[in-house]
């Protein structure tokens, strides 16, 4: 069968009968000649931005940001540690500064630009390249955690100390003692995407 | 575990495996690409813990809150009828009532008990419900009557004659634990009563070590799903493997039709708790499974983490005698355990020529979690061996280091000995604890730094304190793999075994040996370790990975390339015509491969890619594929297996541990708040021979880290009115964060004196075992006093110091 518009569903103005075919042309219409919100929004629906996209989910009030990003959208990189807050293997972006999703509740996140570790994988952010070299991992189930803290730290300090770096990593726990090699993937990252920045000024 | 006397070799059941130096293209380079580092870096690396599937079922807990308890009645109405509860398993239930599963050194554990020994034990109930919360919520709407009956917390208290029972459901008589290794609680080698008739001084003293636990980064969860009679499962465990045996016993599934995903392991440090621990769970959840006829994932939760402990949780009493001039005649030892034990003896009879060696283990069932290894078994003899050292030093004002050359050997008998079977079973004549303490001791600065005890304060008000210790490397080698290896037709290379991953980026290394064995360049070899092949490798399944799995790796690596080479010159007779070899009129011995590619050994310039010989362009026809994938293929395969068995179990007779480990550390001490910084260590480490010195590293650094955290803060802490955990979160058990150890060197010796491949030896377990005493000597060098209780905390240091 040929695909024709006339195929498609087609929205019907439930106040005047005129006939749209997308729905948000609806919405437009109802809001603005009818003077009512029509598909008021319900309780739980928050919209939020996760690596540049636009995410509406329907939370439960108990559902931790962790919850959401992990077990509904299947964004694994946050992983479950402590349970406490106590580990930062939970950490993402959060408008700019590294959270704790796992003490984060979903339904305050509406209307929030997060970024995780799979985004920060997806713009090919130094950081993974250098925790690769430097063997930052072992059973690798805090690395995601460390990733996101150092990224959020770049953000904001492009050219950190050592001390710098300890101090912003020093709240991430891992079992298998890969400490000593953090702050050296991160200086290294630094000095890449410094350089970068310098290509791109330059040019 | 009778002690070996210092045997001939009768036959040599282990292969002797000589390193080369200098003429490996990969193996022992840095540089190589981890095969799991973007993975894991990126967060695309799945553990079980993130693996959700359709129609998951989530399985959850009842647990004790009382540190002895039984269940008097249990009523499970009103949690299931709470939407959401799929099944309710209870302890009563006929296909559990009575079932009990084999753990360590002969003991059982039912499977769902009606009653409990410690405080936050899972039994009476599980709960199946459609998410994490609703079984939570099930939980709490069971009704339970409890009989509660006294505790005990203190080994010795447990011992005392008329003690209440801490397990009458165990042992209705006593609390003491039956030894099942050994015929009688006392290990004996030599005389120590002539010992000590020859000793110049003898000094007794106490050391103890408290319980603390694994907290291992992943709380440890798996799935089971029924298709029908076959089973899948997933699995967060140290044997994958295993688990077949276990759905054969239990449900008479063949293990054929057991199929067994090992994601990766959010850490997988503690043994054998573990071990039987998570296969009462996983049982259970496969029995809920088939019950409601959906996929079961079963949760522990972090407080469910904080169940098992460590086996080094004692309390020992040494007696040691010794000469003027560091000779150690006699050590005899009295230790108390929690729970389990390991002979705190066995490291004098393996690495020191201390001849008279007695000592009495003690095994007390206190109302504490079950405690097992975790990271090594070898924690109470790295114990008893640094404490006798340290102390012994001490009392002769004597370099801790000079006493431990003097007293390095093996069964009682001198160094020279180990130099002879050394010279007879074709080893170098290389003397590891010097090479390691000269290596260390440049690197801490020993002979410009080492002081008297209590003699050196700093500008900072802080008392600086040095120490050393030394052990022998144990991980040599033991058990047995399997894997395949088959090169597909893009000449690409797949390992070919199931094992989970634990240890330091294991599976590159095993890539890097294939590529070594085989000529290939190390990114064209993978192995994809968690997918069933039913071939298991070791995981470690006895503390042991690289120095068997090595091994099969090296022999199924030459049998692939003996099988290539065949190929690459051999002419296929096919039924309408013949297929020329990549190499007409050559023999396998003209050629050899690097870098991939296959050439003429005589002139290089003819050669082939791998991917060209054993790709099937000739075998194409039908389509226009460039590939002739599986119909249409002209050779067999090129796939090759192989199997290897290393040792018995740890150390048998007439093998000896050659390589030696020597640790240093600096700190300072403060006498006004007791705090015990860590401002340097240094890790020596003898291997043998590094393959991947990243990887080798890893476990120095890593298992400073943990051995320090247990040094100054890892600890359970019970309340003695209620025999309740109070601290099982990661808030309150502290292990180390990064801002806790200053800078660690490591420095790699690389002798050639393991059994293992290449003249190696394991690392994986070493470093953190000797490392949980390293501070010990440190903090006596600093203030002058023993604090030989660990953790040693700010208080104990006030107590020492007269300040508490």
């Amino acid at each position: 069968m040929k695909d024709s518009p006339n195929d498609k569903s087609r929205y019907l103005c439930p106040y005047c009968a005129r006939v749209f075919d997308a729905l948000e042309d609806l919405k437009t219409h109802v809001f603005a000649e009818h003077k009512d919100e029509p598909l008021r929004r319900p309780e739980g629906l928050i919209r939020l931005k996760i690596n540049g996209e636009v995410h509406e989910v329907q939370v439960e009030p108990n559902w931790t940001l962790y919850q959401l990003i992990h077990d509904e959208l299947g964004l694994t990189g946050a992983k479950m540690f402590c349970d406490r807050g106590a580990c930062g293997s939970c950490t993402v972006i959060m408008e700019g500064r590294p959270i704790l999703s796992c003490m984060t509740l979903a339904i305050e996140c509406d209307g929030m630009e997060i970024e995780t570790v799979e985004g920060i994988a997806a713009k090919e952010h130094p950081l993974i390249e250098s925790y690769v070299k430097h063997h930052c991992m072992q059973c690798g189930y805090c690395t995601p955690g460390f990733v996101v803290t150092a990224k959020a730290l770049l953000d904001r300090n492009p050219d950190p100390s050592e001390e710098e770096v300890k101090d912003a990593l020093a709240g991430n726990l891992c079992r298998c003692g890969t400490y000593p090699q953090h702050p050296k993937a991160v200086l290294e990252a630094a000095q890449v995407l410094n350089a970068r920045r310098e290509v791109k000024n330059d040019a | 575990m009778m002690p070996e006397r210092f045997n001939e070799m009768p036959s040599n059941p282990m292969e002797r495996d000589k390193y080369i130096p200098d003429t490996f293209r990969i193996l022992g380079k840095r540089g190589t690409r981890r095969i799991d580092g973007f993975r894991k870096a990126s967060g695309t690396a799945v553990y079980t813990r993130d693996i959700i599937l359709p129609g998951m079922l989530y399985a959850k807990w009842l647990t004790c809150p009382y540190p002895n308890a039984k269940i008097i009645s249990l009523d499970t109405q009103r949690a299931e009828e709470l939407p959401g509860v799929r099944a309710i398993l209870r302890y009563d239930d006929p296909e559990v009532y009575g079932r009990r599963i084999p753990t360590l050194q002969g003991g059982e554990e039912d499977i769902l008990a009606g009653y409990a020994y410690f405080q936050g034990q899972q039994v009476g109930a599980v709960v199946a419900a459609d998410t994490e919360e609703i079984a939570d919520e099930a939980l709490k709407l069971l009704r339970v009557t409890w009989e509660k009956r006294p505790f005990i917390l203190e080994a010795r208290e447990a011992l005392e004659p008329g003690a209440p029972l801490t397990r009458p459901e165990w042992r209705p008589k006593s609390n003491l634990m039956p030894l099942f290794f050994q015929p009688t609680d006392t290990f004996r080698f030599g005389d120590v009563e002539k010992g000590f008739k020859e000793a110049d001084r003898i000094i007794e003293f106490k050391a103890r070590r408290r319980y603390h636990g694994c907290s291992d980064a992943e709380p440890v969860s798996g799935i089971t799903r029924w298709e029908g009679e076959c089973a899948e499962l997933w699995l967060h465990h140290q044997h994958p493997y295993e688990h077949k045996w276990m759905m054969n016993m239990w449900f008479g599934s063949p293990m054929s039709k057991v199929k067994i995903n090992a994601p990766y392991n959010g850490a997988m440090f503690g043994g054998w708790n573990w071990i039987d621990y998570s296969m009462v769970p996983q049982y259970v959840s496969a029995l809920l499974a088939k019950r409601t006829r959906k996929p079961v994932k079963w949760i522990f939760d972090r407080r469910d983490d904080f169940t098992f402990g460590s086996l080094d949780a004692m309390e020992s009493e040494f007696k040691v005698g010794f000469k003027e001039d560091g000779t150690i005649t006699a050590v005899k030892i009295k230790t108390y355990f929690e729970n389990l034990s390991f002979e705190a003896g066995l490291h004098f009879v393996e690495n020191t020529k201390i001849p008279n060696v007695e000592s009495q283990t003690l095994v007390a069932q206190v109302n504490k979690g079950p405690v097992h290894a975790i990271r090594c078994e070898q924690l109470p003899p790295a114990f008893a061996a640094i404490h006798v050292f340290n102390h012994v030093a001490a009392e002769l004002e004597m370099d801790p280091i000079q006493l431990a050359l003097k007293n390095d050997g093996a069964e009682g008998e001198d160094i020279v000995k180990l130099e002879d079977f050394k010279r007879k079973h074709g080893f170098p004549l290389r003397d590891s604890l010097r090479e390691c303490v000269e290596a260390g001791k440049k690197a801490i600065g020993w002979d410009e730094k080492w002081h008297a005890p209590g003699a050196h304060k700093l500008p900072n008000g802080k008392m600086h304190g040095m120490s050393f210790i030394w052990d022998h490397e144990w991980d040599d080698n033991r058990g047995a793999g399997a894997a395949g290896l088959m090169i597909q037709q893009d000449g690409s290379v797949s390992i070919i075994a199931l094992r989970s991953d634990v240890g330091v980026n294991a599976e590159s290394t095993y890539c890097q040996i294939v590529a070594e064995e085989l000529g290939m360049r190390p990114e064209d070899v993978f192995l994809r370790q968690q997918d069933d092949v039913h071939l298991p490798l070791m995981t470690p399944d006895g503390s042991c990975n690289l120095t068997t799995n090595g091994y099969v790796m090296k022999k199924v690596a030459k049998r692939a390339k003996k099988k290539l080479l065949e190929l690459a010159t051999t002419t296929v007779h096919m039924i309408e015509r013949d297929v020329p070899p990549a190499f007409p009129d050559m023999n396998p011995e003209d050629l050899d491969i690097k870098d991939s590619i296959i050439y003429v050994k005589k002139d290089p310039s003819i050669k082939k890619t791998v991917a060209e010989v054993v790709k099937d362009v000739k075998g194409s026809f039908m389509q226009k594929h460039e590939y002739g994938a599986i119909q249409n293929t002209t050779h067999e395969p090129i796939y090759a297996w192989a199997w290897h068995r290393q040792g018995r179990l740890g150390k048998e007779p007439g093998r000896q541990r050659l390589c030696r480990q020597a640790h240093f550390c600096e700190v300072e001490v403060d006498p006004e708040t007791g705090e015990v910084e860590v401002t340097k260590v240094v890790n020596v480490n003898d291997v043998g021979k590094a393959m991947s010195p990243e990887t080798v590293e890893g476990q120095q650094y890593g298992g400073t880290y943990m051995g320090i955290g247990r040094n100054r803060s890892e600890e359970y802490i019970w309340d003695p009115k209620t025999g309740v955990l109070l601290n099982g979160n990661l808030v309150d058990y502290k292990f180390a964060s990064m801002r806790d150890v200053g800078p660690i060197e490591t420095v790699i010796v690389e002798t050639s004196l393991g059994l293992g491949p290449y003249g190696s030896v394991g690392i994986g377990e070493d470093v953190a075992t000797d490392t949980t005493n390293l501070l010990q000597g440190a903090v006596y060098n600093a203030i002058g006093k023993w604090v030989d209780d660990g953790p040693i905390t700010p208080k104990k240091v006030l107590e020492a110091l007269g300040k508490a």
